[in-house]
């Protein structure tokens, strides 16, 4: 599918039924985070449905996303795939069209003026009864999305999904989103990091990917603001790319600074060529996955 | 002859007759020759992932591994970009040290000609840079042979993390 078919997930209107794909964690996170950001800046209710609804909430904290001040407010809610879509006894369309109507009355009586709920769907790829139901619900979402004031963003793993069945769901979805992608092959993959804003590196970066490199670090300094080059999930990078980012770094207003996420030996890298010692770059270590 | 050698390259790692070579090449004490693979822009990928593999075979440390990959790296990719397009890089251990040479026997691009009497700058002008910067600062050792279209970068990494020749007993 061209990039242009692709909406912004900063972009979704307030009744829509997006499919978001996603060949890594980090996009499904990322996404899911702008989405769940632009929903409580609205002063939208806000559910996020998610295997562990303790650890998307450690994950939406690097991003900013208070998510556990925003539940204790009522805003927002963090639920499990086992209580909501899924029920004991498996799957079935209307169980889970029954969970997702409580959720849009209950907004409602408490007097949001919308709702968004963001719902990771790699729950529908363990083997259950009833799951041949999938599209059911996918075409029963957007009948009620429609007008309701509810967006629903629906998170399918383009790598685990099988394409027919990832073909069959996007014809009810009246979005498709992914992550802007400036460079993807098998070694390395560069694309825009939304929430927090910047971009994100996997894989191993070195001079070949260049230009494209550039074109994220300049697309990035365009936008206002401090800037996180999230690297937690490179394992090389070569000296004339780090280069290219402390140079990137050093061309900044002194009023914006450039959070450099890496793994511990990526981190020694930068300290050797000098990053620890720009006064607008901060090195924050992360554990290897 | 030149001819015999050039066909003989193309063995396979084990091979007597490449290992007889690559001793005689790569030194007077005992030697084994781990790697010996070509390189261009498009295999500088595998070129790391093998150069990791064999070092954390040869028992380097960790961080010591991704202190060799990136200099070999740079090396390759100096020949890749300033020199011939493309290159060898041959590995071996002897004495305790892992050593890494990254041959680029075409013409450099910016036309160098090596003079005996000239230092490493003037015979490699085009491994300058933060790359080659970095190679000296990672390498317990790095030497330079450059002559007459035909250059060729060796680095050595201490297994145990420092000289064997200078802490073994005699």
């Amino acid at each position: 599918m061209p990039v242009s078919a692709y909406t912004q997930v900063t972009e979704l209107s307030t009744d829509a039924h997006a499919c978001l794909t996603f060949g890594e964690q980090e996009d499904l996170l990322d996404l899911t985070a702008a989405f769940v950001r632009d929903g409580l800046a609205s002063g939208f209710r806000v559910v996020v449905l998610s295997d562990s609804p303790q650890l998307a909430t450690a994950k939406l904290g690097w991003r900013e996303i208070a998510a556990e001040t925003a539940v204790a407010a009522g805003q927002m809610v963090m639920a499990a795939s086992q209580d909501g879509l899924v029920g004991p006894q498996g799957f079935s369309a209307e169980q889970a069209m029954d969970w997702l109507r409580d959720q849009l009355a209950d907004s409602r009586r408490q007097g949001y003026a919308g709702i968004r709920v963001a719902l990771d769907m790699s729950w529908a790829l363990r083997p259950m009864t009833g799951i041949e139901e999938l599209p059911v619900l996918e075409e029963e979402i957007a009948g009620v999305v429609s007008g309701a004031g509810m967006s629903v963003l629906c998170g399918y793993d383009r790598e685990r999904f099988d394409p027919v069945t990832l073909a069959l769901i996007a014809r009810f979805h009246s979005h498709a989103v992914a992550a802007a992608t400036y460079y993807d092959d098998p070694v390395l993959r560069i694309c825009r990091q939304y929430v927090p804003p910047g971009i994100r590196l996997a894989g191993e970066m070195d001079f070949l990917a260049s230009e494209a490199l550039a074109l994220a670090l300049g697309e990035a300094i365009r936008i206002d603001g401090d800037i996180t080059i999230n690297m937690a999930n490179l394992s090389f990078i070569d000296a004339s790319s780090i280069r290219m980012i402390m140079e990137a770094a050093a061309s900044l207003d002194p009023s914006r600074t450039v959070v450099l996420r890496c793994r511990p030996a990526i981190k020694a890298r930068f300290a050797q060529l000098g990053a620890d010692r720009l006064p607008k770059v901060s090195l924050v270590g992360v554990d290897e996955r | 002859m030149n001819g015999n050698d050039r066909q003989s390259d193309p063995a396979s790692p084990g091979d007597s007759a490449v290992l007889a070579d690559a001793e005689a090449d790569i030194g007077d004490g005992e030697a084994r020759l781990d790697l010996d693979q070509a390189f261009d822009s498009g295999t500088l990928y595998a070129l790391r992932a093998a150069v990791q593999a064999h070092a954390i075979q040869a028992g380097l440390p960790e961080n010591r591994t991704d202190d060799l990959v990136i200099a070999v790296h740079e090396l390759a990719a100096n020949a890749v970009r300033h020199g011939a397009g493309a290159g060898r890089l041959r590995m071996w251990e002897r004495d305790g040290a892992l050593h890494c040479e990254v041959s680029d026997s075409g013409s450099p691009a910016s036309g160098i000609q090596a003079g005996p009497g000239g230092n490493m700058t003037e015979r490699w002008p085009f491994l300058q840079g933060h790359g080659l910067w970095l190679v000296r600062l990672v390498a317990d050792q790095i030497s330079v042979f450059s002559g007459p279209g035909d250059t060729r970068a060796t680095v050595v990494f201490f297994l145990s993390g420092q000289d064997p020749s200078v802490s073994a007993p005699d």
